[in-house]
């Protein structure tokens, strides 16, 4: 979705969708030939018009897909899961409720609120959680689930005023919290933010008694938008931004460089100039989580070196790169960070307290999302804060987060080698100490290897995506082996940057899924794997499940010192004329093998 | 108000003809069970901000009775 820039001021606030909105937009057909996405709602309640916002809200953000709703038996919200079969959905979406853990904490059942039944309540909810949290452990290693946890407030069924928390409530939040809390780890669950939830529904303003007594639907039509709008982001997952860029002046500190001097930049309490110490603390954050952040600055150069001299900085400047610091236009700064990070400018986000540069790079970056910072405005400010949070959020933060950077960094020194001094590649690998890691076994739970196949474009065979059930059913096909390939020189570690898909059939392997973040280039790593393949297979041939891309250029190059042409979809590649072809391959490899390939 | 109620209907009964729309009743329309009844109840609760009481939502079984019922208890015009 294109974005205009953004300005963020105090307004605000969100509405929920309508109900004869999410009808109209669920009659709007849709493609034959779209893929499935089949959720399973899980509800004890009535699903009612949960059911048809949540289709609704999925229908917006997942155009291309045909979703289908499928739901279970009434009041049974733990049984329903039991019975699940992991092949028959997609996603999993579990919304709970009090009385899903003991029916006497909803209003349709009479079964007593007795001071003595307290105790028994507080049991029997201990054993609902325990039991829902082994169906949901043992379901989310097929298939991902996206959790709601109680939203509506208790019946007044406890025996102390509603102003103050009985021992029972309080135990009862804290049975919900210890279920919850160690299943929000589990790869695959993703739990509602109740923080997020509040916000936009006020608790006062979600029990609608008239329709639970009714129908037994509990929801008001706005709590069950916005429950609905939360679950189709989480089932959504969409695709973290991969870098910022920010301005330095009145942006990431207060006041002008070429004015003030270093000594006079402030982000302190002290100068009510804190916000731009508190933008500085989320960037270190980002960055620290791997989360790419440049700077494009209108400044002379030598202060700018200066100023990130000075130790009180929250953002250190080796959390930052590159730096563009000249006085040319800011679009030029943000195409050369664009090209060092090697990334498209719809994964950047750009920020500057200045209306007309941010309008400049929108206008030669209509994709970037570019945000005006808000210097004066606190709310606006905050707003900001949890805007960046939520573009670039991600769910684990992986041994590649943490060494990104520096492995940009010698992806540049490597380029910056190679451009002035020509004809040195094989010196220079020769030099590098490259090792290359192999490692041959399918894990489920590897994170880098989904990520890395779900956001690589250049260097990708197909372009093809995985969603998180697609990802597990594949990998558990005896036919396919999986290979992760780690490498790291003297210049660091760049971390598990490929994954290879395939199976093999005689002395033919036959590669469906190939990817290579784009860091990795130039090293000869892709040969390697190659030849690791015709190797480990003893094979006489590699077919490729080629599909040309708009973004796959490099792959498509790399191919053509084999095929003389650029590959054609099936194309394949023989032993011998890979190893006639291939360049000399210095890097010392390793393998290890886990169970599990078939 | 006919424009409006139409548009209720047809997004709580998408198969509905349009011409169909104002002949409409539990009778003549298939899918008007009672799951479908609850949502056009919550859509035109929505549309209109109104409350429809049970007893009243028992004799909404027509596009006409609707219109009356709205007319008469709520004075949409």
């Amino acid at each position: 979705m294109p974005y205009t820039w953004t300005c963020f001021d105090a307004k605000g606030g969100q509405d929920s969708v309508k109900l004869i909105d999410a009808l109209e937009l669920l009659k709007k057909p849709v493609s034959e030939n779209a893929p499935a996405l089949r959720v399973f709602l899980d509800c004890g309640f009535t699903p009612l018009h949960l059911q048809t916002f949540l289709a609704a809200h999925l229908r917006a953000l997942l155009p291309q897909h045909r979703v289908e709703i499928k739901t279970g038996l009434f009041g049974d919200l733990a049984g329903n899961l039991e019975r699940l079969s992991p092949s028959d959905v997609e996603v999993v979406a579990v919304v709970m409720e009090w009385q899903d853990l003991d029916p006497r904490l909803g209003i349709r059942s009479l079964g007593g609120w007795r001071s003595t039944d307290l105790p028994d309540i507080v049991e029997s909810a201990h054993q609902r959680t325990a039991q829902l949290g082994d169906t949901i452990k043992r379901l989310s290693l097929s298939i991902p689930f996206s959790i709601c946890p109680p939203t509506l407030p208790l019946p007044p069924l406890f025996t102390t005023r509603s102003q103050q928390g009985s021992a029972c409530e309080l135990q009862l939040r804290e049975i919900v919290a210890s279920f919850i809390s160690p299943i929000s780890l589990a790869p695959g669950v993703r739990v509602v933010n109740a923080q997020c939830l509040d916000e936009l529904s006020p608790l006062g303003e979600r029990f609608d008694v008239k329709s639970e007594v009714m129908a037994g639907f509990p929801y008001t039509l706005a709590h069950a938008s916005i429950v609905a709008e939360i679950l189709a982001t989480l089932i959504q997952n969409p695709a973290p931004k991969k870098g910022l860029i920010t301005d330095l002046d009145d942006t990431l500190w207060a006041g002008i460089l070429g004015e003030v001097g270093v000594d006079g930049l402030t982000w302190h309490l002290d100068q009510h100039t804190h916000m731009h110490g508190l933008y500085q603390q989320l960037l270190a954050s980002f960055a620290s989580a791997g989360i790419l952040i440049g700077v494009a600055s209108k400044n002379d150069p030598a202060l700018v070196e200066k100023a990130f001299v000075r130790k009180d900085l929250i953002l250190p400047q080796e959390s930052v790169f590159p730096f563009e610091i000249h006085w040319n236009r800011k679009s030029e700064s943000v195409q050369r960070i664009l090209e060092v990070w090697n990334v498209g400018s719809d994964s950047v986000v750009f920020i500057d307290d200045s209306t007309m540069e941010v309008a400049e790079v929108h206008t030669a970056f209509p994709e970037m999302e570019c945000i005006v910072f808000p210097k004066s405005d606190y709310v606006a400010f905050w707003k900001l804060l949890r805007r960046l949070r939520d573009l670039f959020g991600k769910i684990v933060v992986t041994e590649e987060d943490a060494i990104r950077l520096r492995s940009l960094r010698n992806a540049n020194v490597l380029r910056e080698y190679s451009k002035t001094t020509p004809g040195s590649l094989d010196d220079f690998l020769q030099n590098a100490g490259a090792k290359i890691l192999f490692t041959f076994g399918k894990q489920a739970g590897d994170a880098r290897a989904f990520e890395l196949i779900n956001k690589t474009n250049q260097f990708n065979l197909n372009g093809r995506r995985f969603n998180e059930s697609a990802w597990s059913s594949r990998l558990k096909n005896p036919e396919t082996f999986l290979v992760t390939v780690t490498y790291e020189d003297k210049f660091g570690p760049l971390g598990k940057i490929a994954v290879l898909l395939g199976r093999a059939e005689s002395k033919k392997i036959l590669v469906d899924t190939w990817v290579m973040s784009c860091r990795a280039f130039s090293r000869r790593i892709e040969h390697q794997c190659l030849k690791y393949l015709f190797e480990k297979f003893k094979a006489d041939e590699i077919v490729f499940d080629f599909e040309a891309t708009p973004r796959n250029g490099p792959l498509q190059e790399f191919f053509k010192q084999w095929l003389d042409n650029l590959p054609a979809h099936g194309f394949f590649i023989s032993k011998t004329s890979f190893f006639e072809k291939t360049p000399s391959l210095s890097h010392h490899v390793e393998e290890e093998a886990f169970d599990g390939n078939g | 108000m006919d424009d409006r109620l139409i548009r209720c209907f047809f997004a709580v009964f998408p198969a509905l003809a349009a011409d169909g729309i104002r002949s409409a009743s539990v009778e003549s329309v298939e899918d008007w069970d009672s799951l479908a009844a609850l949502r056009l109840a919550a859509v035109l609760e929505e549309e209109y901000g109104i409350q429809i009481d049970l007893p009243d939502l028992q004799e909404l079984s027509s596009f006409e009775a609707i219109r009356h019922y709205l007319k008469k208890r709520w004075g949409v015009s």
